[in-house]
């Protein structure tokens, strides 16, 4: 069976891209991804509990993310559920990623050409 | 409020969301709430997951009904109240209420598969079945029953009009009781595993 292109879960809603950049860092809890996205986006993205679940639960189903055995740190709640990128998910962030970064260039490129 | 107040009142919320959903996730979730009280305080935690309550619970439950298993739910209603128009429009004899079983039958062909899952053996097997059947046909028994009011109250109704309506609920009535009992007394079967 082909491998699914990337490109075909794009665009990403906001909310899958936040959480997918957060876990570029690492396999992560609930709570430390909640934590990463407010701190990524100043602030201004504070996701709820379920939320942050729902995106998690579409993630998994999209084979995007994956749950993961408890990494290190052995003062953890072992209750907690821990989360990480699969190939697919470190494949489409980046190209979600790349099609936001030629948009701002485009962006920046038609307002610096408005301005002169 | 104290860390346990707090996990029972969020437990109990959790109960708006989907089955599904809060099994999958509840005890993440009560977690979750827990370390946002422990790091912005219970007010502000609260305030968010208030929020996040009001958002999330309608879009959750919404995309639960729009499952597979809840359209064929939406067939089988839908084909319900167009036979309940149908039987209406004979009784009487309004001429758009004969287009209406025409149109439930071509929607039972046209979802003939989603019609054959919501009937098959369900995890509530054959009480479910029973009484959705009961549900079904007291929906036509009232409509019939309403109708049926509306005619003797005009004094040039038709004796004719009035044994149609009893052909047809009466039998609508026996059946959807019959149906009620048997399914009240069929014992529930466990839910299948996911």
């Amino acid at each position: 069976m082909a491998a699914p292109d990337p490109a075909s879960y794009l665009p990403l809603p906001q909310a899958q891209l936040q959480v997918l950049v957060a876990l570029t860092e690492g396999d992560k809890h609930g709570y430390a991804i909640m934590q990463d996205v407010e701190r990524s986006s100043g602030g201004t993205v504070r996701m709820g509990p379920a939320s942050l679940y729902g995106t998690l639960k579409r993630l998994v189903e999209q084979g995007l993310a994956e749950e993961r055995p408890q990494a290190g740190d052995p003062d953890d709640d072992q209750r907690r559920r821990y989360y990480g990128l699969t190939g697919l998910g470190t494949a489409v962030c980046e190209a979600e990623v790349g099609r936001l970064a030629d948009l701002v260039r485009s962006a920046r490129r038609n307002l610096r050409l408005r301005t002169t | 409020m104290g860390r346990r107040p707090t996990r029972r009142m969020y437990r109990a919320l959790l109960h708006l969301y989907p089955r599904s959903f809060r099994d999958d996730y509840g005890d993440d979730l009560v977690a979750l709430l827990d370390d946002l009280c422990a790091g912005a305080g219970t007010a502000a935690a609260w305030r968010r997951t208030a929020v996040d309550l009001l958002v999330t619970v309608p879009r959750y439950r919404m995309e639960s009904v729009m499952s597979e298993h809840h359209s064929d739910t939406a067939v089988v209603v839908g084909l319900t109240l167009l036979v309940t128009g149908g039987v209406l429009g004979l009784l009487t004899g309004v001429p758009a209420g004969l287009v209406l079983l025409p149109l439930a039958a071509a929607l039972a062909v046209v979802r003939r598969s989603a019609l054959a899952r919501s009937l098959r053996t369900t995890a509530g097997g054959r009480r479910h079945r029973r009484l959705v059947t009961a549900a079904v046909l007291g929906v036509v028994c009232l409509a019939s029953a309403a109708s049926y009011l509306v005619a003797v109250a005009d004094p040039d109704v038709s004796g004719a009009s009035l044994v149609l309506h009893n052909a047809v609920g009466v039998p609508t009535m026996v059946g959807a009781l019959a149906f009620l009992v048997a399914g009240r007394l069929t014992p529930r079967t466990p839910a299948t595993a996911r």
